[in-house]
């Protein structure tokens, strides 16, 4: 196992490598300048080029990346063009907002869209299934900044039971509608995974053979049943975690949520490719270690699957 | 400056009245106000702004040497007074004694000095040195051949002199922009580049909190020399969505907020909301903009009336922006000194514009090459050119519409890239060169302002007079005669004047809103004045 992970650890590097060359090939191919972008409506060409000059974005594209690398390695992201600020600083203290939010919705999307899912799965076809499906489906489907707004309007303008926006100093209460906006698509998936994956297992001869033993049938689902049915679920959870930690553009805009998603966003805008390429960095090893999260759980829960076999 | 008094004076009755300040009571002391900004400040060090919202922002933590007042005169700030010297060359600045750093230090001449150095030093990669680069000797400071700006005089801790290269009557305009706001030097040199987070200003308020994305927070200086705010603090909240901002407001969880596009006459019809609407023009003009460089363009006034003609303002102003705006005839602005009402400018006639199309050679619109109308990406913007292309469809021209965001849209503007674009332009100062000169002189052509790349010598030569000028009058008259060259030679498809209009909630007193405060970022507008009357 450790060799699984070390090894997997060890991928990381090439992915982080492409990352940064695809990054820095996309910035120089790209319409847009950030010097430019910093000055406003109008701007000096010779105060622009002399900007240019400073910040090294005059030199040829494999000067620029070589000399990126060379900071990257002893841990300096740069700087903000825009901003002046350390990169690792503006993510550094968007982090809590983000986790705050990710692990919100998450446990919104886990509790609801498992329990919704084993509900739908254990009735097949009945109104429950339908119901469920339908819920599911307007999750996934409905756009993200309609279902902030409606929230926005019901819970916080009309019955103002929640803050309507801002980050409110890490108060819990603020957390609610953002939380169950971005929730809300994720419960959808796991909802749907989970009923799909459910009814498979349910339909296995190893439960009728569990059901004709004589156990009951809650113990049959949650012994057998459920855990065998997990492995999809969780691949879905690990990669929606991982959507949720890289960001939520659209939810942080509308709620005002100072996460990192936000961020990124604007630094696109602006062209600010220190912070996008850091952005960029943080989310790769996010996706990996979620990916690699989730192989760890298979093995816990598939006792076949053995990653130091295949060595 | 009385060419500002009525304009100025209506807003602020309008505004009273709106309010019931008219009838206020004595201005009260403490609360918070909470403000709203769209983004979080890009940067508080007054060397690197470049937008509206750090301005907003960095106006109650700084002071400059001289301010706007209400009637947008320049007036004394840090400076009691000033001369000038007979060659119009040289202003000496009498500072006030006692001014004091947030930090408690005394604010004096060689701390300006040192402001100035720092944000023409190269080293500084300051945005806007371009607001302060008119010293003599400042080309050569920039370019580390002087150890210091010649033109800048320490004559006593109480007195500052500056020597102009030339004689430039806006030069006190320009000393009112953040760049030019004091910093102490020692807590710059200490925070380094961190001084963007953690300003130390001499003014009404300062720094207490900043959660980037989330949260500002500024105190009131007890020790502002002016005497300390009314308000206990500000609270700006960075919200980015306008509907959040207005569901904001109407939770009274803030003071003011802007209006969201589409949503004006709802506002304007809206029993509750209608009383706290206050609307105003501001120094700002839409228009497009041709290429004056590319054919079919140019040389071909004709094809450019033609399409101005082709226009409907009041279907833009009335439909698109539900009356918020004022159709616009010419370059400048009505609120701006030299505004010029008789000005005729093009009205809607499809008639005239299909015989210009003929004598443009392209009857019909036939023959035209492929038009594309490029704007960034917006949603106003884009329900403008969709008008504006269904318009010039009814006259057989066929364009087709370019949206891209705006760091890659205004370089490829920058680049000569259009051939027609979209451009707004609100005033960095009240003179009629920020929209002229700026905006249409032939050395300015590119990135400088001048995108439509617009060349005229007689509208150089009108421009280069009026600027240098020094009597109002001959000033205006000159600048009138240039701008009815160029409204002549139109550059431009002059669409609508801007106007501010914003929701203030009913204890808000003691504002002082002028044209040059544009929606939300209410700029220039001092806080220290403002109360809450609660």
């Amino acid at each position: 196992m450790l060799a699984f992970v070390i090894r997997r650890l060890l991928t990381l590097m090439p992915v982080l490598v492409g990352v940064t060359l695809v990054i820095f090939s996309l910035s120089y191919i790209s319409l847009g300048d950030p010097v430019r972008a910093m000055m406003g409506q109008r701007g000096d060409p010779e105060i622009i080029a002399q900007i240019r000059r400073d910040y090294g974005l005059d030199q040829p594209l494999h000067v620029q990346y070589a000399r990126y690398i060379g900071r990257l390695l002893q841990g300096d992201l740069g700087r903000s063009y825009r901003q002046h600020r350390r990169v690792t600083d503006l993510m550094w203290e968007r982090l809590p907002a983000t986790l705050r939010l990710a692990a919100a919705a998450m446990l919104i999307a886990v509790v609801f869209g498992c329990t919704a899912g084993i509900l739908a799965a254990i009735k097949p076809n009945s109104w429950i299934d339908r119901l469920v499906m339908v819920l599911a489906l307007l999750g996934i489907s409905t756009p993200v900044f309609w279902s902030a707004m409606m929230l926005i309007l019901l819970f916080g303008s009309v019955l103002r039971w929640f803050p309507i926006s801002g980050y409110g100093s890490g108060h819990v209460w603020y957390l609610i509608l953002p939380a169950v906006t971005l929730g809300a698509l994720q419960t959808g998936y796991i909802a749907r995974m989970t009923r799909s994956s459910l009814l498979d297992v349910l339909r296995q001869d190893y439960m009728q053979t569990a059901r004709a033993k004589g156990l009951r049938d809650t113990i049959v689902l949650c012994k057998h049943g459920l855990k065998n049915a997990a492995i999809p679920v969780v691949t879905v959870i690990g990669i929606s975690f991982a959507d949720l930690l890289t960001g939520a553009p659209l939810t942080e805009t509308i709620f005002a949520w100072p996460g990192i998603g936000r961020l990124m966003v604007n630094a696109v805008a602006n062209r600010d490719f220190p912070v996008v390429m850091g952005c960029t960095l943080v989310f790769a090893l996010v996706y990996v270690l979620a990916n690699l999260g989730v192989d760890l759980l298979y093995a816990y829960l598939d006792p076949r699957i053995r990653y130091d076999q295949e060595d | 400056m009385t060419r500002f008094t009525a304009i100025v004076l209506s807003v602020g009755v309008l505004w009273m009245a709106a309010t019931g300040s008219l009838w206020a009571a004595e201005p009260r002391y403490g609360g918070t106000y909470r403000f709203p900004l769209s983004t979080d400040p890009p940067t508080l060090d007054p060397a690197h702004i470049t937008d509206t919202t750090s301005h907003t922002v960095a106006s109650e933590i700084f002071n400059g040497l001289v301010q706007y007042d209400d009637k947008l005169n320049i007036v004394p700030d840090i400076a009691e007074r000033w001369d000038l010297s007979p060659d119009k060359r040289t202003y000496t600045f009498y500072l006030k004694k006692g001014v004091k750093f947030h930090h408690g230090r005394e604010c004096t001449a060689a701390d300006f000095r040192d402001t100035f150095e720092r944000v023409l030093h190269p080293s500084t990669r300051s945005p806007r040195t371009g607001f302060i680069d008119r010293l003599q000797g400042a080309k050569a400071y920039m370019q580390g051949q002087a150890p210091r700006v010649e033109g800048i005089t320490v004559v006593d801790p109480y007195t500052l002199r500056l020597t102009l290269e030339q004689p430039f009557s806006l030069f006190l305009h320009l000393l009112t922009y953040s760049s030019n706001y004091v910093i102490p030097k020692d807590i710059a040199d200490q925070r380094g580049r961190d001084f963007t987070s953690h300003p130390v200003g001499t003014g009404p308020f300062r720094l207490v909190r900043w959660q980037h994305d989330d949260h500002i927070v500024l105190e009131a200086n007890p020790d502002y020399f002016k005497g300390r705010p009314y308000l206990d603090r500000l609270h700006y909240r960075i919200l980015p969505e306008e509907v959040t901002r207005l569901e904001e407001f109407k939770a009274g969880n803030l003071e003011h907020t802007d209006i969201p596009s589409g949503q004006f006459l709802s506002v304007k019809h809206d029993p509750e909301l209608a009383p706290r609407l206050v609307s105003y023009p501001i120094l700002g003009t839409y228009a497009i903009r041709f290429n004056m460089e590319k054919p079919p363009f140019k040389d071909n006034k004709a094809l450019r009336h033609a399409l101005n003609y082709a226009i409907d303002r009041r279907a833009i102003s009335d439909v698109i922006l539900e009356g918020r705006v004022y159709p616009a005839k010419g370059v400048l602005p009505p609120t701006m000194p030299g505004y010029n009402p008789d000005l005729e400018g093009y009205t809607y006639d499809p008639d005239k514009a299909k015989q210009l199309l003929i004598e443009a050679s392209y009857p019909g619109g036939q023959h035209l090459p492929p038009l594309d109308l490029y704007f960034n990406t917006n949603d106003t913007h884009q329900k403008i050119a969709e008008l504006v292309q269904a318009q010039l469809l009814e006259l057989g021209i066929r364009i087709g519409l370019r949206s891209l965001d705006w760091a890659a849209y205004i370089k490829l503007v920058d680049d000569g890239g259009t051939l027609l674009h979209r451009m707004g332009w609100i005033a960095d100062y009240p003179d009629p060169e920020n929209f002229l000169t700026v905006l249409h002189h032939s050395r300015n052509v590119g990135p400088a302002g001048n995108s439509a790349r617009y060349r005229n010598p007689k509208v150089d030569a009108l421009l280069d007079q009026a600027d240098a000028g020094e009597v109002w009058e001959e000033r205006k008259r000159l600048y009138q005669e240039a701008e009815r060259l160029i409204v002549e030679d139109a550059p431009w498809i002059y669409l609508y004047y801007y106007s501010a209009n914003m929701l203030f909630q009913p204890s808000v007193r003691g504002l002082q809103l002028t044209g040059m405060d544009a929606e939300l970022t209410i700029g220039p507008q001092p806080m220290a004045l403002v109360w809450l009357a609660r």
